[in-house]
């Protein structure tokens, strides 16, 4: 019988604590079983403190005692052009295997899961940082032989069972294993303790890899909504929030942008209905007690019926959130005098506030119910003014420009956050209201609309401001907002 | 401890005729018991940390075959341990991490070097270079050089690396040389098999003690014995090892049809040159090779002899040598130009890259040049070429494909540490005071210099932040604040650190992570863990050393309170007191109380107890996302997800399961007046009755 002129290799990508080790045994057991000689080796370290890590095996697919005493050379790295199994505990691994060149269109299995652990570079940008997950699955249909890709963390969870298990049974089901899968089952029961949940699990990732059981689809991608979808959203949101008048206060101001394109109005409409209902302490009293909420809590934490859940909700209300429910002048006069002293962080309050119970809900429902009041109030006359600043720029610039106007009706997305945040982020968007929307360095709407783009992005990229900064030229100031001077640029 | 080899030690009692099954450092402990060891000990550190687990989780079998096992107090006291083979027919090994442990024990290396060892002496490095490290990036192969002691560098397979292990204490004892056995990463976690031996007992041991002490001036390390040694070194020990190694072949040399080439690697490269040599179609699966290989099982000294015999007659040959600077390419050089071989060009760096690690892909690379450089007879040479570009051409289509590069993912905080929660804390204390100097030190709190913190300024070594700031400390007008955890404090932090800081009346802030264990390597006990093993002293404290060193400024902080920990740190920063200010920042390592929690918990519910577990949350409706809660926490556990509500597109702030309710993202919220999103959710399993009322009067209001 002729022997295999090269090992099966197998690169596992895995995060800390996905049992990655466990699961390069499960696979060293199985070769043993089949009488392969096998080889395994990782990189544990400080990898396996939450960062990525690798697990990389070889099989020789031939009995031991038909080799003669020789012993094959299995190589300890991975190679590129050189790996038959590729497998990914999570999808940005899977780009990152293809990254580095173990995934060939004319070897690789390529088995991953499609769900995503996001790296905190990605979690912690004020917008959206998130890698472009359809760029990862195009680029894996594109490169891999054959890959099986689906949601392996719900079927680990769907059967009371850890991802490596349906891994591992991926694996086994995509026929790129030269081991059988009673020596992969035999393999995960002589591992022990939880061994009937990981045969489910294997079983699961088998079933669907083979071909047996389809392929679960990904849930359907909400489309983003359409111009009429928003302004249904928008007068439902704001009839919420604050009753029929205020709605079509809002349907008028969409009318008052005297422009036909579909997009422009949709965007500003999107914007406009986001900004009309801001969170006052009003609105955050009012989302915190409502029954579906208590509902939603229940579910994220996972309670089983029966199981009571206490709420416990951190509140720290402070001088602004006070202002904010003032009558206009009385509220304007008291965040200035905040603002002068310093005392703007000053004399916040931290509270716990049981809100399943019944004191911490009468309180906190009892804010909502100054919902009458709020058109009177600091916050609503101060919003309303520059909603109306806003909304005028993104008027003017439709009669110039299209893709103007969008970038400006795109800038209320940088006024986000509650307290330090929000005031950093308001005092940016005025910041660049004031030098590029009303003071413009350039008359050319193309490059008002580029310049607009870029310090939006600027304001975007880093709490700090410093990016806004340099793209202004300025010097960065981290303990403060960025404010610079119009047309110094 | 992290790891428990409890059931794998059994592994460790096989006989002749036995298969060892497992991974490389497990076999090197079974080596070591089979070449007779006296005693072993070394310093926990990656990749090695589980050879210090595995030895302590055997401490049946070693009393059983009398051997002393020493959980070292650092790198140096494992090195001087091994002086007790300096006047005694006994058989030691330590164990470290190499370079970093290297240099903290080169005091006694170096000693133990110059006076000689009777009884064999073994160091196992694991040499932490390449993917996966988590030091600097150096080379062990200069230690060796400049106190000449030999260096191990076996083909990592685990009969080659048990072979090299026993072979080891020979050569140390025909040559009277400490000897370092150097692992790489990926050799120290390999799983393989080998051929068992019966375990040997040791002459002498604790169960057949010494009996006299003997004293020898010439094996002192003060002059005039150190000038003999150093002769003794060149004169005796050196030719006595080349001897040895010569003799007993301890280098291998695989022959080739294409004789006009040949590749010299060190044995742990080995493995990835004949995956390269297979790729490019010119071995076979079991090493059989067209080109001829003379591989360095011992790295140094090396063997001028053996490298002319193997170089003369061939036009070229390729040094396959990871790191730098290039000591084997340059000897190789030397010893053929000083035996006038002149004929023979010899490649190394320049067809391989001179730093950094060397992978499959980079070893393909070199390989693959050589070839096409070298021009073997009767070989294509375009060949090479067009299939290293053929292999590598789905990684460029990638790059394409996947437009600018995946996010990277460097290891972080685990979920709950207590470690985070302080470094949140110093995130506030710069927004209010300003930016003020770190001086960062080594351990899981090193992760806070990466996003997204950024906090430290400089890293110096294990135990040495405070001490690296010193002098940095007087130079701003703002004090400095130096991190440091329990095992740097205990490695070497309370005398260079907290001592010598005493000492100079320095006018810095330490704050010291308490979390009870040597975490970043692998929960293992330190002497102020919070529990100890049996065989270990049950109560030593950071605090009483410090009040017995005189530190006059000392106060535990609840590390998950947040705006405590700012306030103290505050209080520090601000305090009229002159001299060092001691912060300890008290909270346990949650992957161990966690480990204490789980069966706990699991038991209490399988018993139908009242259990509340606690989860936090993020309300979507109210978190406007701009993800100023994961810029101060970095958990794993608090992430984003798609936006639900559809009139927005940035995605939102939610905590998935695996939170352990630590509670900092609450914390934070109200210490940093983030936001009003946060919630905790107290879920309470196995209600009693009164549980049950009350959520029921409450349902009734609230819905």
């Amino acid at each position: 019988m002729s022997l295999p002129d090269r090992t099966i290799t197998i690169l596992v990508a895995a995060l800390g604590g996905e049992g990655g080790g466990v699961m390069a045994d499960w696979l060293i057991e199985a070769a043993a079983q089949s009488g392969f000689p096998a080889q395994s080796t990782s990189i544990p370290g400080v990898a396996q403190r939450t960062g990525a890590t690798t697990y990389y095996l070889e099989i020789y697919a031939a009995k031991r005692d038909q080799l003669g005493g020789r012993e094959p050379v299995m190589s300890l790295t991975p190679s590129p052009g050189n790996v038959d199994v590729m497998v990914a505990s999570e999808l940005v691994e899977a780009a990152r295997a293809m990254q580095n060149g173990y995934v060939s269109p004319d070897r690789t299995t390529l088995i991953a899961s499609t769900h995503r652990i996001y790296a905190t570079m990605e979690k912690m940008q004020m917008g959206d940082g998130r890698f472009d997950s359809d760029r990862a699955t195009n680029a894996a249909k594109q490169l891999a032989k054959h890959a099986a890709l689906f949601d392996m963390r719900e079927l680990a969870q769907a059967n009371g069972t850890v991802i490596n298990a349906v891994l591992f049974g991926a694996m086994a089901g995509s026929g790129a294993l030269p081991l059988a899968r009673e020596a992969c089952e035999a393999a995960i029961r002589k591992g022990g303790r939880g061994a009937e949940a990981s045969l489910r699990g294997f079983a699961a990732g088998f079933e669907i890899a083979a071909g047996t059981h389809a392929t679960p689809e990904p849930a359907a991608k909400r489309l983003p909504p359409v111009m009429q979808e928003i302004l249904d959203l928008g007068v439902a949101r704001l009839k919420d929030y604050q009753g029929e008048a205020y709605a079509n206060l809002f349907m008028q101001r969409v009318r008052s942008l005297g422009t036909n394109d579909a997009k422009l109005v949709g965007e500003t409409a999107r914007h406009l209905a986001v900004w009309m209902s801001y969170e006052d302490i009003i609105r955050v009293a009012d989302l915190k007690t409502r029954a579906s909420r208590f509902e939603r809590v229940r579910q994220e934490a996972g309670a089983k019926p029966g199981e009571p859940v206490v709420v416990i909700d951190y509140l720290k209300p402070g001088v602004e959130e006070l202002a904010s429910l003032l009558p206009p002048s009385m509220g304007r006069s008291l965040v200035s005098w905040a603002e002068k002293n310093g005392k703007l962080d000053a004399y916040n309050i931290g509270m716990h506030v049981k809100t399943s119970g019944m004191f911490g809900f009468l309180m906190t429902r009892s804010l909502a119910w100054l919902k009458p009041w709020r058109p009177h109030s600091y916050r609503y006359a101060e919003e309303q003014q520059l909603i109306e600043r806003w909304l005028g720029h993104v008027r003017d610039a439709a009669k110039r420009s299209v893709p103007l106007a969008l970038e400006i009706a795109e800038c209320a997305r940088i006024m986000k956050g509650y307290g330090d945040t929000h005031r950093r982020g308001k005092a940016n968007f005025l910041a660049i209201m004031d030098a590029l929307m009303e003071n413009p360095a350039t008359a050319d709407p193309d490059e008002q609309a580029k310049s607009i783009r870029k310090a939006r992005e600027a304001a975007l990229a880093d709490p700090e401001g410093k990016a806004l900064s340099a793209d202004l030229g300025r010097p960065a100031d981290a303990s403060k907002p960025v404010i610079w001077l119009s047309k110094s640029t | 401890m992290e790891r428990s080899f409890a059931e794998e030690v059994g592994k460790l009692k096989l006989g002749d005729g036995e298969t060892f099954r497992g991974e490389g450092i497990l076999a090197v402990t079974k080596a070591l018991l089979q070449s007779g060891v006296s005693y072993v000990g070394g310093y926990q550190g990656a990749p090695v940390s589980h050879m210090m687990d595995v030895l302590n989780d055997a401490r049946d079998i070693m009393d059983e075959l009398g051997i002393h096992i020493e959980t070292n107090a650092s790198e140096a006291g494992a090195a001087a341990m091994l002086g007790a083979s300096i006047n005694y027919p006994l058989r030691g090994a330590v164990t470290f991490k190499s370079t970093v442990g290297t240099n903290v024990a080169s005091d006694a290396l170096s000693n133990l070097a110059s006076a000689g060892v009777k009884g064999g002496a073994l160091i196992v490095l694991g040499e932490d270079y390449g993917e996966g490290a988590s030091i600097i990036q150096e080379r062990s192969h200069a230690f060796a050089m400049k106190s000449q002691m030999w260096l191990l560098d076996p083909r990592p397979n685990l009969p080659k690396i048990v072979d090299m292990v026993e072979k080891g204490f020979e050569l140390s004892e025909a040559s009277n040389t400490p000897v370092m056995l150097e692992l790489r990463i990926r050799a120290c976690h390999v799983h393989g098999t080998f051929a068992a031996k019966t375990n040997r007992a040791p002459q002498f041991s604790r169960r057949h003690a010494l009996e006299n002490p003997e004293f020898d001036f010439g094996r002192i390390s003060l002059p005039p014995s150190t000038y003999a040694q150093e002769k003794h070194k060149i004169d005796v020990r050196w030719p006595a090892a080349v001897k040895y190694i010569r003799e007993r072949k301890l280098n291998e040399t695989f022959p080739g049809d294409l004789e006009d080439i040949g590749i010299l690697c060190q044995g742990g490269m080995y493995n990835v040159t004949m995956r390269a040599l297979q790729q490019l179609g010119l071995a076979d699966a079991f090493g059989a090779s067209r080109v001829p290989i003379y591989c360095m099982n011992v790295t140094y000294p090396m063997v001028p002899e053996e490298i002319v015999g193997f170089c003369a007659g061939r036009r070229a040959v390729l040094v396959v040598e990871e790191g730098q600077p290039a000591y084997i390419e340059d000897a190789v050089q030397a010893a053929l130009r000083r035996n006038d071989v002149n004929g023979v060009k010899v490649h190394g760096k320049g067809m391989l890259p001179l730093a950094g690690e060397y992978t499959g892909e980079t070893v393909l690379g070199g390989v693959a040049k050589f070839l096409e450089h070298a021009a073997p007879r009767e070989m294509d040479v375009g060949h090479f070429r067009a299939a290293f570009e053929k292999l590598t051409a789905p990684k460029r289509r990638a790059a394409e494909l996947l437009g600018g590069g995946v996010p990277a993912r460097p290891p972080g905080f685990c979920v709950g540490c207590p470690e985070r929660p302080v470094f949140s804390a110093m995130k506030l204390v710069e927004r209010e005071l300003g930016a003020y100097h770190v001086s960062a030190d080594i351990g899981c709190h090193t992760f806070a210099t990466l996003p997204p913190f950024n906090i430290g300024h400089t890293v110096l070594g294990y135990g040495l932040g405070l001490a690296s700031n010193s002098a940095v400390n007087t130079m701003f007008s703002k004090r400095t604040v130096t991190i440091m955890g329990d095992g740097g404090f205990w490695h070497n932090g309370l005398t260079s650190g907290v001592a010598n800081a005493v000492f100079n009346q320095d006018d810095g802030i330490l704050v010291i992570m308490k979390n009870g264990y040597s975490s970043a390597t692998g929960t293992q006990e330190l002497p102020s863990s919070p529990q100890h093993s049996p065989h270990k002293a049950q109560d030593m404290g950071m605090e009483r050393a410090m009040q017995g060193l005189g530190v006059g400024w000392m106060k535990t902080v609840d590390n998950y309170n947040v705006g405590s920990v700012a306030k103290m740190l505050k209080e520090a920063m601000t305090s009229d007191y002159q001299g060092l200010k001691v912060i300890i920042a008290d909270g346990e390592c949650q992957l161990e109380r966690q480990r204490k929690l789980r069966p706990e918990t699991a038991r209490q519910l399988a018993a139908g107890e009242r259990v509340v577990r606690t989860k936090y949350g993020v309300d979507e409706d109210t978190c406007t996302g701009d993800h100023s809660c994961i810029r101060l926490s970095g958990c794993p556990t608090l992430t984003i997800k798609d936006n639900p509500d559809p009139l927005r597109t940035d995605p939102v702030a939610t905590v998935i399961d695996g939170c352990v309710g630590c509670g900092l993202c609450g914390e934070n919220a109200h210490a940093a007046t983030l936001c009003p999103s946060f919630y905790r959710a107290e879920v309470v399993q196995n209600p009693n009755a009164w549980d049950r009322l009350v959520a029921g009067l409450r349902t009734l209001i609230t819905h």
